[in-house]
């Protein structure tokens, strides 16, 4: 295949035309912050903390839903992008109820380190302190809302990967959930089937099983990619 | 009658704010002390509704001194929801890093918080009346009470990985094992340890000698003790049964299942302060008071169970002639003897051939919709409560903390100190701090910064009923 020219952070690359900037930027070692991104689930563009700027187009564009072009120039390090990536973390962390300290992610946990790496000080929003379920009905697994940031792989997971689609997306806004089925609780699903994808794909400590407690949890969510790629073999 | 009152604010923190009301009669004698707790946390409800999994993380956020108990009672209350017990070798390492917490807590409270009252004098210069003061002129007690606390944080440091809010503990047993490398390098510890404790007993005994009015009046008066006791009724920390005792040292309940403590222990809320009083059931409200903490744990047992402690028990017995010991000034000779005990125990576990077994944990899931687990905190009996649904699911949460229940016992102590030293509108600095002292005797978390290396911004007033202001002093 043809390969194309593109110019990041002022350095001449090749590339493959059909790849988004993410997978570019990922290949040649170039450090560009993703929260919703998972290797092996389809893209959505959803957490804002991809964005690039690109020469020519005013707005930042999410570099995980924006294919590379020929002569493309981008800039993956610039003090907007800092700016706001710094701004979509606060809002994460301003939005629910996010208390490291007794998570039962802690240490381990991609929104922790995306704190540290935008050295995340203080937060300068209000925060909502919205009251949320922690789901406790299914047997294994516990969902808590109050440390969900929204990025929907769980979603993804559970429809594309394992094709049960018992999580999706109810309301608007703050008010936006994750919802099992159609809200109901979740060791009330008909469509889950347990396989716990939806934990390893889980960013935070929103979803975790009920076996562990903090220090003792492991994700794996380079599982879901696996699974992608070993299915492709067998075709 | 005209009341006068003396308030004292703030006597700050537990884990928050309290002060001291000091009511005056129209003589000018005091009638009647108040120690208000004015900040509400609310552990108790804001827990509700989570996996009781979670509990062994949060309740340690209660307090930066005493996590390791929070830890164990909560841990011990999710064993019992589960119906597994530890492992022997999570057991060994448990009790290693709740003598650790005890260690460095006692170590604290002695070493940095009490010791210059006894070295440089209650009515010394409140600027250097601090643990700075000691290091300047006794160098050598300041630095070896410093290193006492280290080691106690280092117990929990080399099986977990931190100091303080350790997270190893889990239900079924520990996350993390002994090394070989760990354990040797804690055993280092002992000799210096065992020489250091018996420098603060010495130090304890020597102001006993040189105080005897003061040591033997100072807030001495019965009340009822408990503590957790083994088997033997010897002296027990970690995992034990209750004993109850009166002034005259009559057992009231021996042997008694923590599980069953709602059976002998009950709350009252008062309308001046969000510290519930506590009081065993049985005597009721007015005659029920009891104290918890190292001086009821020594009142109550039978026996230490380590040969220097035992020695040291012996002479803390025969002050009574074997009978209770009910001064609260004795609550630092106690915390002595106790810490003496520690490092000898601590030292028995690293050699026990099993600490450094992988076996360290056993599996378990929801079995009972119900838990309680108690430890002994440093400051006394501590108790969790848990009910879940079937799911695990947090209905409802109780927490019995050793402050709490020594808090009608504290408000007394402190009337008794004030009708000693506080007489009408003559108002001195070193009153001050025989109040605040009293408090500190009991050790409350309160105790960090009521201490507050002299420098603590306490304020009398004395006001009148209308609560015009009569007089105001002053310690900066």
């Amino acid at each position: 295949m043809n390969k194309i020219p593109v110019i990041i952070d002022d350095k001449n690359f090749e590339v493959d035309p059909h790849k988004t900037i993410l997978e570019v930027c990922r290949e040649h070692d170039i450090e560009i912050l993703t929260m919703c991104h998972l290797k092996g689930l389809t893209d959505i563009g959803a957490c804002r903390l991809c964005l690039v700027e690109v020469e020519g187009i005013n707005k930042l564009l999410s570099a995980c839903t924006t294919k590379v072009a020929a002569n493309m120039v981008i800039k993956t390090q610039t003090e907007r992008i800092k700016k706001y990536q710094r701004i979509t973390t606060e809002l994460f962390f301003a939005e629910r109820n996010h208390v490291c300290a007794v998570c039962v992610s802690n240490g381990k946990c991609e929104l922790q380190n995306l704190g540290y790496k935008v050295e995340l000080d203080r937060i300068r929003y209000p925060h909502l302190f919205p009251q949320c379920e922690v789901d406790t009905s299914h047997p294994w697994y516990v969902m808590d809302h109050n440390r969900c940031i929204m990025c929907t792989r769980c979603v993804r997971a559970c429809n594309e990967v394992e094709g049960a689609h018992n999580w999706d997306v109810m309301n608007r806004g703050h008010q936006v959930r994750i919802i099992s089925d159609f809200n109901t609780p979740w060791g009330e699903s008909t469509t889950c089937t347990s396989c716990g994808k939806c934990l390893h794909a889980c960013p935070t400590g929103a979803i975790w099983p009920k076996a562990i407690v903090q220090g003792q949890l492991e994700k794996n969510p380079g599982m879901v990619n696996e699974l992608v790629e070993r299915r492709k073999m067998k075709l | 009658m005209d009341k006068r009152k003396i308030f004292i604010s703030p006597v700050t923190r537990i884990e928050g704010h309290a002060n001291i009301t000091i009511e005056l009669d129209d003589n000018g004698n005091v009638s009647d002390a108040l120690f208000h707790v004015n900040e509400f946390r609310g552990f108790e409800k804001f827990c509700e509704g989570r996996m009781y999994t979670e509990m062994p993380t949060i309740t340690p956020r209660i307090c930066g001194i005493c996590p390791t108990s929070h830890t164990l009672a909560s841990v011990k209350a999710c064993e019992m929801i589960q119906g597994i017990q530890p492992t022997y070798t999570a057991n060994l390492l448990r009790r290693l890093m709740h003598i650790g917490q005890n260690l460095s807590s006692h170590a604290l409270s002695f070493f940095h918080l009490s010791s210059p009252d006894f070295l440089l004098g209650y009515d010394s210069d409140p600027a250097k009346r601090n643990i700075l003061g000691i290091a300047e002129k006794f160098p050598d007690i300041a630095v070896r009470g410093i290193r006492l606390r280290k080691f106690g944080q280092e117990l929990s440091e080399r099986i977990t990985g931190k100091k303080i809010h350790i997270m190893g503990i889990v239900p079924g047993g520990m996350a993390y094992p002994l090394t070989e490398e760990n354990r040797k390098a804690l055993l280092e510890w002992i000799p210096e340890a065992i020489e250091t404790v018996q420098l603060g007993i010495n130090i304890i005994k020597k102001f006993h000698e040189d105080n005897p009015e003061m040591v033997a009046s100072f807030a001495n008066s019965p009340t009822l003790y408990l503590g957790t006791v083994g088997p033997g009724g010897e002296h027990e920390l970690y995992d034990g049964k209750l004993r109850f005792m009166d002034g005259d040292g009559i057992i009231l309940q021996d042997q008694l299942d923590p599980a069953r403590y709602l059976e002998f222990i009950a709350e009252r809320s008062v309308n001046w302060s969000y510290l519930k009083y506590p009081y065993y059931k049985p005597y009721g409200f007015d005659k029920g008071f009891y104290r918890v903490g190292p001086l009821a744990r020594l009142n109550v047992c039978s026996r230490m169970k380590t040969p220097l402690a035992q020695k040291e028990f012996e002479v803390f017995k025969q002050m009574s002639g074997g009978r209770p010991v009910h001064g609260t000034f004795y609550y630092h000779y106690t915390r002595l003897i106790e810490a003496l005990s520690d490092v000898e125990d601590a030292e028995r576990i690293l050699n026990d051939p099993q600490v450094t077994s992988l076996h360290i944990q056993h599996q378990g899931r929801w079995n009972y919709a119900e838990g309680i687990g108690s430890s002994e905190a440093p400051r006394g009996t501590l108790f969790h409560h848990y009910k879940t649904d079937q799911t695990g699911k947090l209905l409802k949460v109780n927490l019995l903390i050793a402050t709490g229940q020594n808090n009608p016992s504290m408000n007394r102590s402190v009337l008794e100190v004030a009708k000693q030293y506080v007489k009408g509108d003559d108002i001195k600095e070193g009153m001050l701090n025989r109040v605040e002292s009293t408090i500190r005797c009991y050790d409350p978390c309160l105790s960090c910064s009521t201490h507050a290396l002299g420098q603590m911004p306490m304020v009398i007033e004395v006001k009148d009923k209308k609560g015009e202001l009569i007089k105001r002093v002053e310690r900066n």
